[in-house]
């Protein structure tokens, strides 16, 4: 027992300089974000707080009118995941069941629009979505975000959907069910580990981007946390940051709510790829 | 239950052909093995039948319906897949009943149909444990389980054993046998283990390359096989193939090997003098004769099995294998006398490899 006290100590210290790496910007963050305004800048300076600010949370809420751009954030990040699902689960599908010519140069294609930073594609996007009447309109983001978000979604979707067996949907068929049928009853709910894991990755990706929310959006009513956020920093004669701090806290926050709640489809995942 | 009528059946991948028009008729309540080595069609024929292969040429027909274009919910058949192919989010029940459940069957009629199964293959205790939560047999009873409640026309097995260990795979045969027995649906089995085909057949259909090579009842098969390739194929260790040239002298025949072995052969066959032909024995069929007569073997090799000894060794320069119940204390190098019944020996012409009778 005290070996394997040992052990697991030794452990612990040789991964404590990534776990410090990791996490000293948010510790930062933290601090900062319930300091009272005038520790912000003293010298030399300090590591702790000397009371913890609730009021900060409170001011900064009202202040940025952060209640909005949550909002804003979590109808994008939500609906810009759904339509990349949708999309996605039928094309994996089709590439991980069917053969039809020129897969593979789709498959090719879905990878190399991966190559191409967002930020390179912005002024065509924007003058699209001019033509499409939808600047400052949040659905503008839904559809760009899911469009970046779908390569990566078929190509992860397909390669698990490759290890669900053949046999189950034949044995379905085969049972009576028709392909909708057997879809829908035996095929998607195996794939939901799957399913539940691109989703995190999509919803994180729409959550935390940044250029292309800054280019569409132009009223502040319509702005996203990581713009409202970005706001307050930008183009000011003085920076609250400890009201900046405690958005990006509370911008973290529902991000690590979704990750906890879909990380058990990942063990189960797991415990189902054990089943033959 | 029904027949299954298989007619001038063809399949072609792309370019190339798997399956060369097969013809075979199965009738009510049979038991067919289709047996054969790997690649040699048997499974795309079955997948044909259960319509998970299209059908590039020919027709099959269950009961009086041709079912080319037939989806396979129509079909009426029920398969048990290789792997089992169990719906790992199910338990045993769902899994059970989830045919009739798409039927939309009522609960109650589900709950009589699923239980009856289960009594019949011994699954009670386990209809709420899922499918991860039981050993390889119960997870095949499970799959078989499946195919019974739904009293499908007929039954489809795509080597259902083949992923069970040795000694449990010889007790799922018996059950598999005697569940038929015992519902008597036409069944069609997919099986490249020849010792399978034998035992569970009613019928045997022997394939290689796309072809059907010979189709009869096992025994038959195994005592008269119609050419090389079956007899070699049926039967473990595999029929003792001896090449030479027919020769006649009065009354009697005998096949000459190259090296001037003399091997008799009944005088009433149907070859003629001077046939190259392929003389073919079972290894159970060459009897222990005193030094002197008989033809000479020099062993190599010998095998205890417990109810038999194999030995391994030359005969006119081929490898043979002979079988004794004896348990004859050989050893390696020695020299053994050995005599071939001639009634029943297998001559075959060496050019088409098809049976002399």
């Amino acid at each position: 027992m005290s070996a394997k006290l040992k052990k697991s100590m030794l452990y612990w210290l040789i991964l404590s300089p990534l776990v410090v790496v990791i996490l000293f910007p948010f510790a930062v963050m933290f601090v900062t974000a319930v300091r009272p305004r005038d520790e912000l800048f003293v010298f030399p300076p300090t590591w702790w707080f000397s009371e913890f600010r609730w009021d900060n949370f409170t001011d900064m809420w009202v202040k940025t009118n952060f209640g909005r751009a949550l909002l804003n954030s979590l109808y994008v990040s939500f609906a810009s995941t759904a339509l990349a699902l949708a999309l996605s689960i039928p094309a994996a599908y089709a590439l991980s069941r069917y053969r039809f010519p020129g897969k593979r140069a789709y498959r090719t294609f879905l990878l190399m629009t991966q190559m191409m930073s967002p930020i390179v594609l912005v002024l065509g996007l924007f003058r699209l979505m001019v033509a499409l009447g939808m600047v400052n309109n949040l659905n503008s983001l839904v559809l760009t975000y899911a469009a970046f978000n779908m390569a990566f979604t078929i190509w992860m979707l397909q390669s698990y959907f490759s290890t669900i067996p053949r046999d189950l949907e034949e044995a379905a068929w085969i049972d009576g069910a028709t392909h909708i049928q057997s879809l829908w009853r035996v095929f998607l709910p195996l794939a939901v580990p799957a399913i539940a894991v691109t989703s995190i990755f999509g919803f994180i990706n729409s959550w935390n981007e940044f250029v292309l929310a800054l280019t569409m959006i132009r009223s502040s009513d319509d702005f996203t946390l990581p713009v409202q956020i970005y706001s307050q920093v930008a183009g000011r004669y003085q920076v609250e940051w400890h009201h900046v701090m405690a958005g990006t806290v509370l911008a973290t926050v529902p991000v690590a709510i979704v990750f906890s709640w879909l990380q058990r489809y990942l063990i189960r995942g797991m415990a189902l790829g054990a089943v033959k | 239950m029904a027949t299954v009528d298989i007619r001038n059946v063809e399949k072609t991948f792309g370019a190339t052909k798997v399956i060369h028009g097969i013809d075979l008729s199965i009738a009510d309540q049979e038991f067919v093995v289709l047996v054969g080595p790997s690649g040699c069609g048997k499974s795309t024929l079955l997948r044909m039948i259960a319509g998970l292969e299209t059908i590039s040429g020919g027709e099959i027909r269950i009961g009086d319906k041709v079912v080319n274009d037939m989806p396979p919910r129509d079909r009426d058949i029920a398969m048990v897949f290789q792997n089992y192919a169990l719906y790992p989010h199910m338990t045993v029940r769902d899994n059970m009943g989830f045919s009739l459940r798409l039927r939309k069957r009522p609960k109650s009629e589900i709950d009589t149909k699923v239980h009856a199964a289960a009594d019949i293959l011994n699954l009670g205790p386990y209809l709420e444990r899922a499918p991860g939560q039981l050993s390889g047999g119960q997870r095949q009873r499970v799959a078989m389980g499946r195919a019974l409640v739904r009293h499908a026309q007929v039954f489809l097995f795509d080597e259902p054993l083949s992923n069970l260990d040795a000694k449990l795979r010889v007790l799922m045969r018996t059950e598999i046998k005697a569940l038929h027995q015992r519902v008597k649906t036409t069944s069609v089995y997919v099986t490249h283990d020849q010792i399978e085909a034998m035992t569970m057949a009613d019928r045997i259909v022997v394939m290689n390359a796309g072809r059907v090579e010979q189709i009869g009842a096992p025994l038959d098969l195994y005592d008269r096989p119609g050419n090389v390739f079956v007899a070699g194929f049926l039967g473990s260790p595999s029929m003792n193939f001896m090449e030479g040239t027919l020769k006649r002298e009065g009354d009697a025949a005998h096949v000459e090997c190259a090296d001037g072995t003399r091997l008799p052969v009944p005088a009433g066959i149907s070859a003629r003098e001077g046939q190259f032909v392929v003389f073919g024995i079972r290894p159970e069929h060459l009897q222990i004769v005193p030094e002197g007569e008989g033809i000479t073997a020099e062993v190599e090799v010998v095998e205890p099995t417990g109810p038999h000894i194999e030995v391994f060794g030359r005969l006119a320069g081929e490898r043979i294998c002979a079988v004794f119940s004896e348990r004859h204390p050989f050893r390696p190098g020695e020299r053994i006398a050995l005599r071939c019944d001639p009634e029943r020996i297998s001559l075959f012409d060496a050019g088409s490899g098809q049976r002399i009778s």
